[in-house]
């Protein structure tokens, strides 16, 4: 599945290549978005458009994937792709740009009122409980590991 | 669950400068609520001595601590009282029989959606304003990444960057037993977000089990500034939050039941340095005193490891307080930075609010505890009495209506932190749960004043009032209880007295006269309590010592 995405990245076209200049001081909410927190802000910070290449074992042991050394060495490249794109979108001059904290969804007001409504089909989704025990779902072992 | 958020805060660059100004603004502030403090109990209680009171637990805290203070900063997690789920239509009722509210929703099934409650967003304003805070107008939602069973999304809906309200403050008094005074702790954020579900591990099994009724029950972190020094300032700190949520009516904030939970964090530095030492969380703590006795015994340990030179045995980690050996302990040593990945929440819009919106739930607001301890401050009350009126809504309300039918406040606060409140505590009730009305106390108060019954009766009308409900003036029309304040009658009955214990007035004109106590006694009885006790002993003593 991921050689599949990875295939079709998108490049970002930009209209004028981008001025060599420090990023603006906001785009350090973008880092998090990367695997890169803790890398010191200096080197994200360091050339325009770059971001820290991708740690593969630790993407994969933080989404709970297994990969095999090769599998990892073959994905790299993949992911990197994704990053960099990241990285131009950094890159793009937003000085003169209203900061918007999130794409705009549904027009007008998107709340719900506090009124309970018990969902019919209960049975369903116990049943779809891969391993329940009436009246509790059993998992594995677990004591206190994050 | 938001330690690790406000670490990386900590150190990124934006909040660095933040954190370093705080220091140089805390110890003027400390300075100043003390005086203000010992200035206030000394206005009150001016023959209490409070300033040695206070000198003296502090120069013994100082002692205790031998050169080493320690910081306490609380992540309080509050369950709402909403009807539904946060962002489902899931109702929620603590102890339902596992597993029955849920739907794909608050299941994580995929293609669901989530849609916001919009009592959430109400009461995170309300107790945003409680807390004095700046309002976010535009907040948002994000989603914090971590895998554990009681999670079933995978994620937690949370608010990271943007919480819904921020730099507030909260007041409080602490208890006169403790030496009082007054504070003022600085209150981070506020932000919404989701619970996750109950994990229970079976101990002889081999697999824990999942109760997903709570996964998705909307819940408020409130994030304190490390303004704490001392247990005590800690569990205080937790019991105003409890009052505040229960007085905004935004959660009943219960700690028995999960409803508020305290995570706390503890470290030691020596007096006068400005950095931290290396804080550790302690969870498990289920009441405010549990809390106190917590923070007092890490504090202790950890001062204990500096002072052996074994400071670098204190490390980072989340330790539990074990009620039963009254000691903390190792749960887990923190490994690196949690990374939560946090990113916006893509699938719901961002909270935006008006102005009149918040005016509309500024106006709203009830009287809160700390403007009431002030209020009943300047009646002239104690802050004994002051602090036990406010910290109970329902106990408030009634000494409020009492005052409203002409009660004086001393009066109706003695009658309700002593005879009522003991018999609250053998029923256990609550105020309103009972049948007295704050219309009768008030009668009752005003009978005993005007002289129709004696104080003693009063409390016997109390105890039918209180049991059977009705009236005063019904209770005494119907036992006959009016006091009497003939002073005929008096006399006849002090005659009697008198006549009837011809050894004892012997006894007391041979000097021993403590045996008026005696007579006075007697005479009361004979009168079934309704003699008025003024007259009664004018009355014999001029009889005792006539020859």
């Amino acid at each position: 599945m991921l050689s599949v995405a990875a295939s079709a990245i998108p490049r970002l076209r930009l209209a004028a290549p981008p001025r060599p200049r420090l990023p603006p001081a906001r785009t350090h909410w973008l880092r998090p978005l990367s695997s890169a927190t803790q890398v010191p802000p200096a080197a994200a910070a360091g050339a325009p458009g770059s971001l820290e290449p991708p740690d593969l074992p630790r993407l994969a042991s933080a989404a709970r994937i297994s990969l095999s050394p090769q599998e990892a060495e073959e994905l790299e490249p993949k992911i990197r792709q994704f990053v960099d794109w990241f990285g131009q979108l950094q890159a793009v001059d937003l000085e003169s740009i209203e900061p918007s904290i999130r794409a705009g969804t549904a027009a007008g007001s998107s709340l719900r009122e506090d009124k309970p409504e018990a969902f019919v089909n209960r049975d369903a989704i116990v049943e779809a409980i891969p391993s329940y025990d009436e009246p509790y779902i059993k998992v594995p072992r677990v004591l206190n590991k994050e | 669950m938001a330690l690790t958020l406000l670490r990386g805060m900590r150190t990124s660059i934006p909040f660095r400068s933040n954190s370093g100004m705080f220091f140089t603004v805390l110890r003027p502030q400390l300075s100043r609520f003390t005086t203000r403090a010992t200035e206030s109990a000394q206005a009150t209680e001016p023959k209490a001595a409070p300033k040695s009171i206070q000198l003296a637990t502090k120069e013994a805290a100082e002692q205790k601590t031998q050169g080493f203070e320690a910081v306490i900063g609380i992540e309080t997690h509050v369950q709402l009282s909403t009807v539904t789920k946060a962002f489902c239509s899931c109702p929620y009722n603590y102890g339902s029989q596992p597993n029955s509210t849920i739907c794909p929703t608050c299941m994580g099934h995929p293609g669901t959606l989530p849609v916001l409650n919009e009592k959430v967003i109400e009461c995170a304003v309300k107790l945003g304003l409680a807390l004095n805070c700046e309002i976010s107008m535009t907040s948002k939602f994000d989603r914090k990444q971590y895998f554990y069973p009681d999670l079933p999304k995978g994620y937690q809906i949370s608010q990271f960057d943007i919480p819904i309200a921020k730099k507030g403050y909260v007041d409080l008094d602490l208890p006169v037993e403790f030496g009082g005074g007054h504070r003022k702790f600085g209150i981070t954020r506020v932000h919404m977000e989701e619970d996750a579900g109950k994990l229970l591990h079976s101990e002889s099994g081999s697999y824990s089990q999942v109760d997903l009724n709570r996964a998705g029950v909307p819940l408020l972190e409130i994030v304190s500034e490390p303004d704490m020094r001392t247990g005590i300032e800690a569990a205080e700190y937790g019991a105003e939050l409890q009052r505040i949520v229960r007085y905004l009516g935004v959660s009943n904030g219960n700690m028995q039941e999960g409803s508020l939970r305290c995570d706390v964090n503890v470290s030691v530095r020596p007096v006068g340095q400005s950095e931290f030492g290396t804080k550790v969380e302690i969870k498990n703590m289920n009441s405010f005193s549990e809390i106190n006795r917590a923070i007092d015994y890490e504090i202790s340990r950890q001062i204990l490891l500096h002072k052996e030179g074994q400071a670098d045995q204190i490390v980072q980690e989340t330790r539990l307080w074990d009620e039963s050996s009254q000691k903390t302990f190792t749960m887990r040593k923190k490994e690196g930075l949690a990374d939560y990945r946090y990113f916006p929440e893509p699938d719901l819009p961002e909270v935006v609010l008006t102005a009149d919106y918040i005016d509309e739930i500024s106006k709203s607001m009830p009287e809160l505890p700390e403007a009431k301890r002030r209020r009943y401050e300047n009646m002239g009350l104690s802050m004994q009495d002051v602090l036990f009126l406010a910290n109970d809504d329902n106990v408030a309300h009634f000494f409020d209506s009492t005052l409203e039918h002409g009660a004086d406040a001393k009066l109706a606060c003695n009658w309700i932190m002593g005879d009522i409140a003991a018999y609250l505590k053998n029923e256990k009730l609550s105020i309103n749960e009972t049948k007295l009305t704050p219309l009768e106390l008030s009668e009752l108060i005003a009978s005993i004043k005007n002289g129709t019954i004696s104080g003693k009766i009063g409390k016997e009308i109390l105890v039918e009032l209180i049991a059977k409900g009705g009236t005063v003036k019904g209770v005494i029309e119907e036992k006959d209880l009016v006091q009497i304040a003939d002073p005929a009658a008096i006399e006849a009955m002090v005659d009697k007295v008198i006549a009837d214990n011809p050894k004892q007035l012997e006894q007391y004109r041979a000097g021993k006269t403590k045996l008026q106590g005696f007579f006075a006694g007697q005479v009361m009885k004979a009168s079934k309590g309704k003699a008025n006790p003024v007259l009664l002993n004018k009355i014999l003593g001029e009889k005792l010592n006539a020859n």
